[in-house]
This record gives structure tokens, C-alpha cells and sequence, in this order.
């Protein structure tokens, strides 16, 4: 089958970077499904640091150079990119010219892929399964968490056999203290640090410098918040400051045997350590990501998992997640009549039917999916769990598209309005055509099947190759994805 | 690089009337029209011959010829070429007079019996140099005198030693090629099976694999990657895809590790040019070619690798009339032509209609070994077979432990058996290490020195090689345990690589035989027609096979209707026509049917075409869908029929959906149409309708869809094909 190309571009609180790679796309005897192999790294940036300009915000001109650097040394042109995804992560999507970021790397590369800001889910779900889902894979009954420490926040997922279970976010990273390099002299405090010194009756700002002691307060609350999390010791955060540290609450489940894994620079910086290199000078990042590391690897409790496991891509875990599993391939049945209607970018989920579903709550999806101005998503569940069944009976698919024909028959649905039905069995081609009616109703309907059916608030497809499309969700919801 | 003699300069005498060869056995006498017939009566009765109305009816019919062959002169042989349906001799016979003409003038006047016994007082070099002095015709002859012990004791004098990076057929070896094979082609999985293959000590031969697709892209790039694993591994041996001829020289000329040069040869020039579409100028180029422009040219002395099979020749129809054993003769005789590094002989491949059972395998194997290295050939063996023969593994474990008594140069490498892409079992890396620790044999010396190396094998205080701590393990290749998995989770029927001893563990086996279990079964099933009509209204037809016994063993039967059925069915005019029928796999048609009738159905309806009443074909073959078109005048049937199953239970019940467009005239042969000569039926194929694969609800929206396309655009196959990439 075909070569395709992929791209991965982070933008982190830190540092970003972006990385091109190229993949054969390879049906697998065993499952039957297309699949990316052979993924081969072509270009690799630098990473740099995350232009900033005045008062914290992105100096996006600077981006920009950068960014038209990447792509040309990447050789990238937008229209052979099938996936990947570009991100804005930690304190960078909370800058105030985030947005504008975006657009940027829309223009550039039109919808061959996502781009979006402030998805620490989607982050948490990506840097997982860059750093370990191949080990998940090889151990399927050991529970991994991983935790990606970076400048702004800590995305931690828990995950099993190559599957991630569930996510949350904390704002505990490298760069919430920014110091003058070689000193603990303060530089800048994100307002998280604020209100942690405020806390902590630590009465410093810019221009102070931090005593031993108060680098170790600012440490210890980090690391407690850490560990708290990894043991569901949820008491622990419940005061005001370690509430605020919460971006998305993580819900740690019993496991019986647990695995952490480390990834974002702080991971990156832990596993040099491990491997028997030399720390770096003292803050010569300009943070307390040095810090935070070194205190993470005397702790006896860390230190048992450091040693045991060491993924892969610890300090790019999330453009390799990205690159590797931010895009997803449908089944090569999937009901497109009209190839010419993809890509689709930025399609709301607007909710799910089943067999369950009474036909005014069917109705009801249609209708909003006929009000969203760009069209929209509607999830089907056929069988009852993921990977029971490979298809769900001929009666099944019969009723639901029978169903699905009636209301968009009874809300007059216009032809052009786009509408993507997505199932994670592989029937998309023959539910497409009950959901038409078997051609009768001039639907602008896609069907795509045998994906991932996540709990996401927007889903982007891509152009068809070799008959299968790229998925990418984003705005990932929930606690099991 | 070897001279080729020029076809016009090879001296063949002027074909002659046949003759009558008869002899009186108690009071009755029994007459043979011709060479072809006394040849074809003096073989162990196999299907291939019976079929063709070669065989013997009588062992008393049978030693009858044999008395006669064995007073039969060498020189009356060579003066009686055996000639094509024209009455010409042909390509491949003519090759076969190229032989060394002072080994012949030793052996001219003797008679066949008398030749087999000088074979067996001669010493190893004196039958190999007589060898070259025969044709494959006198070679097949002497083959028909001798019984298993002489098959086998003669054989194993001969040494016939070959060289690429390794010493191939050297006394006291026996090595292996790797056949890696995966059903897409899949890299991950091909990756798999090489390291699987060298863990065990196997490779030393050739790394070889069978592609899905021929092209030329799909083909570099497999070559690309072999040769990759070759100098990742280390291991010193060579490499080759064997695609058609056409396709590996393209590769070549772009650049591609073409190393070894394949191509499948049959034993008639019809066969070859028709059905492989080769002749013996393209051959010579190739050898050529490979020789003075691959990457083994000053390295290694022979480049060309030859497979070869008894049966192919009568399958096809293009056997002039010549039995199995001597049309197989024949084709060695064209590959001794190109002094071969490697020629490997599949008989039992092709299915019952050729050998029915493990003792018409067995007999074939120790022939073809025989035939082929006293021509001259360094003969590899393959004893193989397909699940809807009465061949079992145990038959051909017994067929591999003989031509390993026999001194075959090297088996395939097949991991459990299983070819994984051409649903047939084979030998395994298992088999080929216990017959070396059977028959005290090692791999090729290079090899075995990498092998001690990485630990595969050991040498024991006493110096001898045994299984290393690294042997049978093909994770040592791999990077990481991760890297390991996903090789795994590419490969199909992975059902582990536990080992006890030399063979497989318990475990294993117990998985490799319950699939293969349930696989013959889904053969033998017979439909069940009432359940069956509880999902369709389907009316009953049946075909000329009136047993499954007939039905598996002449496939041309179950390609035509009954007579009663052919005068019940009437002209009906419609657009479409189901038809159902068990193929090589009732349990596919029972397995899918409840969910993909109703679909379809539906979809038929729904899009409004015009359908006639269901049939249910019982016994039928693919081609049975031409005749039911013609009588019914539909335009186009939905022939939906089970496939021939491999070593994966689940894939036995795997169906295929043929839909036959019939042409309102015939096209003439050319780029556009489908196969050679003027086609009235177009065929686009869906396959793989199983709940492992495409499930059979899906098919169903799947097929309606297709459907639509041809009635579109009236026409199925490649020219559907061109017409749906234009309108994109």
C-alpha cells in the first residue's frame, strides 16, 4: 500500500518542537484493518525554547519563523500531510494569543491535520501512548501510569494494555517559578506559584530570591501533590491551593500491580539521571525543572519505578504520541459515496444513539446535527462493549438504520449538510446504506467505522487513501476515554 | 557464466508414428498405443494420471508396461521424442536432447532395466555423470522401475553441491529455505518468520518469499527489506522473492537485491508460455541477466531457482497427453539448462486431482527427488499438501523422512507448517532439525559457523553440534520485547514458539492440528439444505460431481450442471441471480449466510433490480456461474462460495463473493480484457467474508455496492476497475 506523511508539532510551555515522519500504510493479516507501519523519523527540530513576548504572551511572528523553517526542512507540503496533529500544551494554550497561534498553523497547513490548544486530556491520552504504549502492549496486565511533567502541567494517564483508562491534569511543572539561570532569584511566577508562595507565607516576586528552604516548600508541595494523585489519596487535595493545581481531576483506580513512567522534560531529565548522567548546573533552564527532578529521584517511592521501566521518547512523548497515535485509521468499508466531501475538520460530537435509544431521542441528535452549522458527529453503539463483536447482527443494523432513515426523513435533512455516523464495529458500509434508505434519501452522510469511538467534543477526518480515512478527536471529555 | 546452447543447434530426431508395444501376461494380451500410454500405464496409479486416463486399470496392466519400458533401449527412447497435441516437439522437449552426449553414447545401448541396475552397482560419480547423459523422458522411465528402496538408495549417491554465499549439498548437510510468506505482505509479520526461521538453524539455503502481490514496487521493496534482515541478522545466505520472472529483472534493473533468480517451470512448452508466460528465450536472458548484473555475479557460481511440481501440466489441460511423473522429468530437463543453485519440487500442492492421498505423495516425492538429481539438479523437496486432499501431516512427515534418507539437498522452512498466504502446509523449521539430528546432518558450513556464534547451536565436549541456549528463540533479533510483539501481533496462526527438544511443544501442536481438524471438516461438511432455506427461498440445483469424493477430486465436474438441473432451469431475464454453493467449505456458507442473505436481499430490493429466486448449487465450482448465467440469461451472478480452507479454524469458514458479469459480446484478448482470449465473462472478486475478516453483514452492503458499479458501467473485473479510477 501507499506511503503516507505525518507531522508533530508541540508547542509546550518550555520548549516545542516539530517532527516530520513518513509511514507505510499496511493492512494487517490479523486484525484486517489498515494500519500505519514502518513509521520512519525524516526530520527532527531543535527544540527551542517557546517564544514569548511581553507580559507572558506567544511571540507568534517568531513562531512563525520557526515553524515555515520546520516544514521546509521538513520538505512538508500540505496536501501529502494524512496525520499527526499540532498542539499547544500547558501554560502555552492558556496564553492570550493562543488562538492566534492556531490559525497560524492552519494556514499553513490547511486540514491535513488538528490543531488545537487547551486538551489536556487529549495531552495526557498523547503523551501516554508516546512514552509507553508499546510497553503497555508487551505487559497487557500491568496498570502504567504515566505522568508527562512539563513546564506548566503534569498530564498524568493510567493505562492497560496499550489502552489508556482514564486522564486528568495538574498544574505542577518546571516553569511556574522562572529564575535568573544559576540562581533561585525569581524571574517570574505564573499565577499558580502566587497563590502556592502566598500559601506557603512565602513573601517573595520577581527580583527575590528564594531561600533553600522555600525552594524545598515549593518542592515538597509539587512532589505531595504528585503522590497523592498516584495513591488516590484524594483528602490531600482538597485545601483551596491544591484544589486550584487541578486542572482535571484524576481518579486513580485500585490496580494490582502498578507501573509509573515519567515523560515531558522533567521525565527526560529523570532518565539521564537513571542512565548515569551528570545533572545539569544549577536552574541553568531558568526554572525549578532541575529541581523538581532531583527531589523526584531521592524519593525512595519514585525512584523503585524510575529504575524498573524506561519508555521510549520520555522528552517528546507528546509529538510522538501525536505523530504516532493522534490520528486514527477507519476500516476500508466505510460509506462515503462521495469521497469529495472530505476532508470534514472540526466536526462537533453532538451525542450517541443505540438500540437503546427511544426514536425521539434519535430524532433529537438529528436535529442537532441539522442546526450545527457545520453539520456534526452522531457515536452509534451497536455492540455492547468494545471488542465484543466484529458486527453486530443483520437485525441490528437493519433497526438502527431504519431508525436513523426515519429521522432524517421526518426533520426534512437538507443534502448538503454534512453528517458523519461513527461506529466502532465494522458495518459502516452496510449502515450507511439502511441509514439512506439504500440510496433513497440524498444524504451528505459519511459513515466511518472501526475506530475508537471517544469521548470527544470535535472529531476531524481527513481525505481518503487507499479506502480508509485519518480520524483525529480532540477536545477529549471524561475520565474514561 | 554458462554458454547456452542454441535451440536450433540441439539435435532432435524426427518424431515417428507411435507404435504399438504389447506383451502377453497368462494368456491374455495386453497392448500400449504408443510411448505416452506405456509410459503413462507404467506409474504407480495416481489421480493426476487416473483422471487424464493414463493410469494403469489393473496392477497386472501396470507391471504389463513395466516389463515392456524395461526392454525398451535408451537409443529407442532418444529416437522417440514425445510430441505435443500438434504432433510437434516442443521447447521444453528439445531443451531435454541437450545433454552429454558421451554419457549417453555409454548408456544408448543398454535397456532401461538394464540401466537401472548399473545405477545401482555404479558408484555415486559414475550416476551422476550418466545422469547427464539422459533425457527427462529416459530419466522418468527408469523412475517407474524402481521401488522405494532403489528411489532412495540410488538418489543418495549422487551428490549434487551448489554455491551462492553458501556451499549448498554438500555430503552430511542438509540446510533450508525460509518461506516467510504473509498474506499482505505484511513486514512486520515477514520479519517474524526470518527471525523464527534462523533462531532454528534454517535459512542457510536461501530466504525466499512468495509475495502477495507482483509488482514490481511490491516486490523491490520486499527484496529491500529481506536484504535488510540479511545484514541485520548477519546470517550468510541469499535472498529472493519468488515473483514472475518479468518482475524480479524490472526490480534488477532498478536497482533491487535480486540475488537469486526465481521462476515456476512446467514439464510442456504450452504450459510454460500460457499459463506461466515464459519461454525459453525469456529464461535465458534471466539467467544471463542475474548472472553478469546481480549482486552475486563473481561471488556466486549458480543464480537460478526453479520450482517444479508433478500435476501442473494435466491441471492446466496442457499435458500433450504425457503423464505426471515424466512431464515433471521434463521440466528438469529445461532447468538443468540453466545449471540451477536451487530447484524445489511442491508435489502435493496442487490438491486431490492430482494425488489423493499420503501414498500417492510419498511415491511422487521419491520420484521427483530421484528424476531430478540424477538430470543433474541440486534438488531441494517440499513434500506438501492441501486440506481437501486424504494427504495428513503424519503422510507427509513420512514422504520427508524418506527424501531426507535419500539425500535431498534442503526442505522449506515453514513456521508450524502453515503457509500463512497459500493456505497449504509444508515442512517446518521443527521437521528440518529433527531430520538433521535423525540423519546426523548439519546446515552449510558457513552457516553453522554464524550459528555457533549467536549461540543457536553448541558444540559438546565431545565436539559434536548440538541445539544452542539461543536455538528456537526469535526474540534474540529483536531490539526490545515490545519491538518482539508487534512482529507478533502482525503475524497470523502465531500459535507459539515453544519448542520440546527438536519439535514443536505439546501445546503448539495441539493448536497447529485441532485448526487443521476443523479446516478438513468445513471440506467435507455437506450443506444443510433445509436449514438454509429457513434464511432464503432457495430452489436446489446440482452439479455433475454427484459425490464430495468426485466433487473434490475432479474440479472440472462441479463447473457444469446436472442434466437435471440443467433442463429445469429456464430463461428468466433478470439483472441479477444469487447463487450459493459449498465450494470447498459448507461450514463457510452455514457460518455466513444468516447475516448476509437478509442484506442482501434487502439491497437487492432496495436498489430495485429485477432478481431471480436463489439457488443453491450443491457440489459447485466457481465456474459453475457461467453455465447457470447462460441457461437463466441473467445479467450478472452473485456466485457466493466457500473457500479452500488453511491452518485457521475461523478462516475456514471463510466465503468468497464472485460476481460474474456476463458480456452481452465477447471481448477480444487484449490490456482491457480479463485472461487470454476473447472473454464472456468478467469477474470481481470480494473475499475474506468471515467474522474474522470482512464480516458477512458488511459484505452484504459491500456487494450491493459493487453490484451497482458493474451494472453502471457493464463491466466487472479490470475493466470495473479502470472505469471506477477514471470517474474518481
Amino acid at each position: 500500500m501507499s506511503s503516507v506523511k505525518l507531522v508533530g508539532l508541540d508547542f509546550g510551555t518550555t520548549t516545542s518542537c516539530a517532527v516530520v515522519a513518513s509511514a507505510q500504510m499496511t493492512r494487517s493479516a490479523v486484525s484486517g484493518r489498515v494500519e500505519l507501519t514502518e513509521i520512519t523519523e525524516d526530520y527532527r527540530s531543535e527544540m527551542i525554547f517557546t517564544p514569548l513576548g511581553a507580559h507572558g504572551s506567544l511571540d507568534v511572528r517568531s513562531i512563525e519563523t520557526h515553524l515555515d523553517s520546520w516544514l521546509k526542512a521538513g520538505t512538508v507540503r500540505p496536501d501529502e500531510v494524512f496525520g499527526g496533529g499540532a498542539l499547544l500544551t500547558g501554560l502555552t494554550a492558556q496564553s492570550a494569543n493562543a488562538a492566534a497561534l492556531v490559525e497560524l498553523i492552519r494556514r499553513r497547513l490547511g486540514d491535513a491535520l488538528v490543531a488545537t490548544a487547551d486538551d489536556p486530556c487529549l495531552e495526557s491520552w498523547l503523551a501516554f501512548m508516546g512514552t509507553c504504549a508499546g510497553l503497555s502492549r508487551s505487559r497487557p496486565n500491568l496498570a502504567i501510569l504515566n505522568l508527562d511533567i512539563g513546564g506548566g502541567t503534569t498530564n498524568i494517564a493510567l493505562g492497560r494494555a496499550g489502552e489508556v483508562e482514564r486522564t486528568g491534569c495538574l498544574f505542577v511543572g518546571a516553569r511556574h517559578v522562572q529564575v535568573v539561570p544559576g540562581t533561585y532569584r525569581i524571574a517570574r511566577l505564573s499565577r499558580y506559584a502566587a497563590a502556592l508562595l502566598e500559601h506557603l507565607g512565602i513573601r517573595k516576586g520577581p527580583e527575590d530570591a528564594l531561600s533553600r528552604a522555600e525552594v524545598d516548600a515549593v518542592l515538597d508541595f509539587y512532589c505531595g501533590l504528585l503522590e497523592a494523585t498516584v495513591l488516590g489519596q484524594s483528602e490531600k487535595l482538597a485545601d483551596p491551593v491544591a484544589h486550584l493545581h487541578e486542572q482535571v481531576r484524576f481518579r486513580m483506580r485500585p490496580v494490582a500491580e502498578l507501573a509509573v513512567t515519567f515523560s515531558g522534560g522533567v521525565g527526560e531529565l529523570l532518565y539521564a539521571h537513571v542512565q548515569g548522567k551528570p545533572w545539569p548546573a544549577t536552574t541553568s533552564f531558568g526554572d525549578l525543572g532541575i529541581d523538581l527532578a532531583q527531589r523526584l529521584a531521592q524519593a525512595p517511592f519514585w525512584r523503585t519505578h524510575l529504575a524498573h521501566f524506561q519508555p521510549a521518547s520520555a522528552g517528546r512523548a507528546t509529538v510522538y504520541g501525536l505523530l504516532r497515535h493522534g490520528t486514527e485509521i477507519s476500516g476500508s468499508t466505510l460509506y462515503l459515496p462521495t469521497p469529495n466531501v472530505l476532508p470534514l475538520p472540526d466536526l462537533p460530537i453532538l451525542g450517541t444513539v443505540s438500540p437503546d435509544s427511544t426514536d425521539e431521542e434519535v430524532q433529537t441528535i438529528v436535529n442537532l446535527v441539522l442546526r450545527s452549522r457545520r453539520g456534526g458527529c452522531i457515536r452509534v453503539e451497536l455492540s455492547p462493549e468494545a471488542g465484543q463483536a466484529a458486527s453486530p447482527p443483520a437485525a441490528a443494523l437493519r433497526e438502527m438504520g431504519g431508525r436513523l432513515a426515519g429521522a432524517f426523513k421526518s426533520s426534512c435533512f437538507p443534502p448538503g449538510h454534512p453528517v458523519v455516523l461513527l461506529l466502532r464495529d465494522n458495518a459502516g458500509k452496510t449502515l450507511g446504506h439502511y441509514a439512506t434508505a439504500w440510496g433513497a434519501l440524498p444524504l451528505s452522510l459519511v459513515v466511518v467505522d472501526e475506530v475508537a469511538v471517544r469521548d470527544a467534543q470535535y472529531l476531524h477526518i481527513g481525505r481518503p487513501r487507499d479506502q480508509v480515512v485519518p480520524v483525529s478527536y480532540y477536545g477529549l471529555l471524561g475520565e474514561t476515554l | 557464466v554458462k554458454t547456452l546452447t542454441p535451440l536450433a543447434a540441439i539435435p532432435v530426431p524426427e518424431p515417428k508414428p507411435e507404435e504399438a508395444y504389447r506383451t502377453r501376461v497368462a494368456d491374455r494380451e495386453i497392448t500400449f498405443r504408443g510411448l505416452k500410454s506405456l509410459l503413462g500405464a507404467a506409474d504407480y496409479s495416481k489421480a493426476g494420471d487416473r483422471n487424464a486416463g493414463l493410469a494403469a486399470a489393473s496392477e497386472t496392466v501396470r507391471e504389463a508396461a513395466r516389463g515392456i519400458l524395461s526392454g525398451l533401449t535408451l537409443q529407442h527412447l532418444y529416437e522417440h521424442p514425445l510430441t505435443d497435441d500438434q504432433g510437434r516437439v516442443d521447447s521444453v522437449m528439445r531443451v531435454n536432447y541437450d545433454v552429454d552426449r558421451e554419457a549417453f553414447a555409454a548408456v544408448a545401448p543398454m535397456t532401461l532395466g538394464q540401466l537401472k541396475d548399473c545405477l545401482l552397482r555404479s558408484p555415486g560419480a559414475e550416476v551422476a555423470r550418466l545422469g547427464r547423459g539422459l533425457t527427462g523422458v529416459m530419466a522418468a522411465a527408469v523412475a517407474k522401475l524402481c521401488d522405494v528402496h532403489e528411489l532412495i538408495y540410488i538418489a543418495r549417491k549422487i551428490s549434487r553441491p551448489s554455491k551462492a554465499r553458501t556451499l549448498l549439498g554438500s555430503p552430511g548437510t542438509l540446510s533450508s529455505r525460509i518461506q516467510p510468506n504473509h498474506p499482505t505482505d505484511d513486514l512486520r509479520g515477514v520479519s517474524l518468520l526470518c527471525y523464527w526461521g534462523l533462531s532454528v538453524g534454517g535459512g542457510d539455503a536461501l530466504i525466499g518469499l512468495n509475495p502477495a502481490v507482483d509488482t514490481v514496487d511490491n516486490v523491490a521493496a520486499i527484496l529491500r527489506h529481506l536484504d535488510a534482515l540479511r545484514r541485520r541478522t548477519g546470517a550468510p545466505t541469499q535472498i529472493c522473492v519468488l515473483a514472475h520472472i518479468k518482475t524480479q529483472l524490472a526490480c534488477l534493473k532498478r536497482g533491487a537485491p535480486v540475488e537469486i533468480l526465481f521462476q515456476s517451470l512446467a514439464g510442456t512448452e504450452r504450459t510454460n508460455l500460457l499459463e506461466f508466460d515464459i519461454n525459453v528465450d525469456l529464461l535465458d536472458e534471466g539467467y544471463r541477466t542475474v548472472a553478469r548484473e546481480g549482486p552475486l555475479a563473481g561471488l556466486a557460481e549458480q543464480f537460478m531457482y526453479f520450482e517444479t511440481g508433478q500435476g501442473s501440466e494435466f491441471t492446466y489441460g496442457k499435458h500433450n497427453g504425457i503423464d505426471m511423473t515424466t512431464t515433471e522429468a521434463l521440466t528438469y530437463g529445461l532447468a538443468r539448462r540453466y545449471d540451477p543453485y536451487m530447484v524445489n519440487n511442491v508435489t502435493g500442492f496442487i490438491g486431490p486431482e492430482t494425488h489423493k492421498d499420503s501414498f500417492e505423495m510419498v511415491l511422487a516425492n521419491l520420484q521427483d527427488h530421484f528424476m531430478g538429481k540424477l538430470l543433474g539438479l541440486p534438488m531441494g523437496m517440499a513434500p506438501c499438501y492441501t486440506l481437501h486432499s486424504d494427504i495428513t501431516l503424519e503422510g507427509q512427515q513420512m514422504a520427508s523422512e524418506l527424501v531426507a534418507a535419500a539425500g535431498a539437498n534442503y526442505y522449506m522452512d515453514v513456521c508450524l507448517n502453515i503457509d500463512r498466504m497459500l493456505a497449504y502446509f509444508d515442512t517446518s523449521g521443527h521437521d528440518n532439525q529433527t531430520l538433521r539430528e535423525v540423519y546426523g546432518r548439519l546446515p552449510a558450513p558457513e552457516f553453522l559457523d554464524w550459528a555457533l556464534e549467536r549461540g543457536i547451536y553448541t558444540k559438546n565436549a565431545a565436539g559434536a553440534v548440538e541445539r544452542g541456549p539461543n536455538w528456537g528463540n526469535p526474540s534474540q533479533f529483536c531490539d526490545s520485547n515490545a519491538e518482539f510483539q508487534e512482529l507478533v501481533s502482525a503475524t497470523p496462526a502465531s500459535y507459539g514458539f515453544a519448542s520440546a527438544g527438536p519439535r514443536p511443544a505439546d501445546k503448539v501442536s495441539r493448536l497447529v492440528k485441532i485448526n487443521q481438524g476443523i479446516g478438513r471438516e468445513a471440506i467435507h461438511a455437506e450443506l444443510r439444505i433445509e436449514e438454509l432455506r429457513r434464511i432464503a427461498p432457495f430452489r436446489l440445483v446440482t452439479t455433475q460431481a454427484t459425490s464430495k469424493d468426485a466433487h473434490l477430486g475432479s474440479p472440472d465436474l462441479g463447473a457444469h450442471l446436472s442434466p437435471e438441473s440443467r433442463a429445469e432451469l429456464r430463461p428468466e431475464h433478470k439483472q441479477v441471480q444469487i447463487v450459493v454453493s459449498d465450494g470447498l467449505s459448507a461450514e463457510a456458507v452455514h457460518h455466513n449466510m444468516k447475516d448476509l442473505m437478509p442484506v442482501l436481499q434487502d439491497g437487492l430490493a432496495g436498489r430495485g433490480w429485477s432478481c431471480g429466486q436463489p439457488i443453491l448449487a450443491r457440489h459447485g465450482r466457481v465456474k459453475l456461474a457461467e453455465e447457470i448465467a447462460d441457461v437463466t440469461d441473467a445479467e450478472l451472478i452473485i456466485y457466493l462460495i466457500g473457500e479452500r480452507p488453511g491452518g485457521d479454524a475461523q478462516a475456514s469458514r471463510s466465503l468468497s463473493a464472485y460476481l460474474v458479469y456476463r458480456l452481452g459480446k465477447p471481448l477480444a484478448s487484449g490490456p482491457q480484457s480479463n485472461g487470454s482470449g476473447a472473454a464472456r465473462f468478467e469477474y470481481t472478486v470480494i473475499s475474506n467474508i468471515y467474522s474474522g475478516g470482512l464480516p458477512p453483514t458488511e459484505a452484504g452492503g459491500v456487494i450491493v455496492e459493487r453490484v451497482g458499479d458493474i451494472l453502471k458501467h457493464k463491466a466487472a473485473g479490470n475493466r470495473l476497475e479502470a472505469a471506477l479510477k477514471a470517474n474518481a
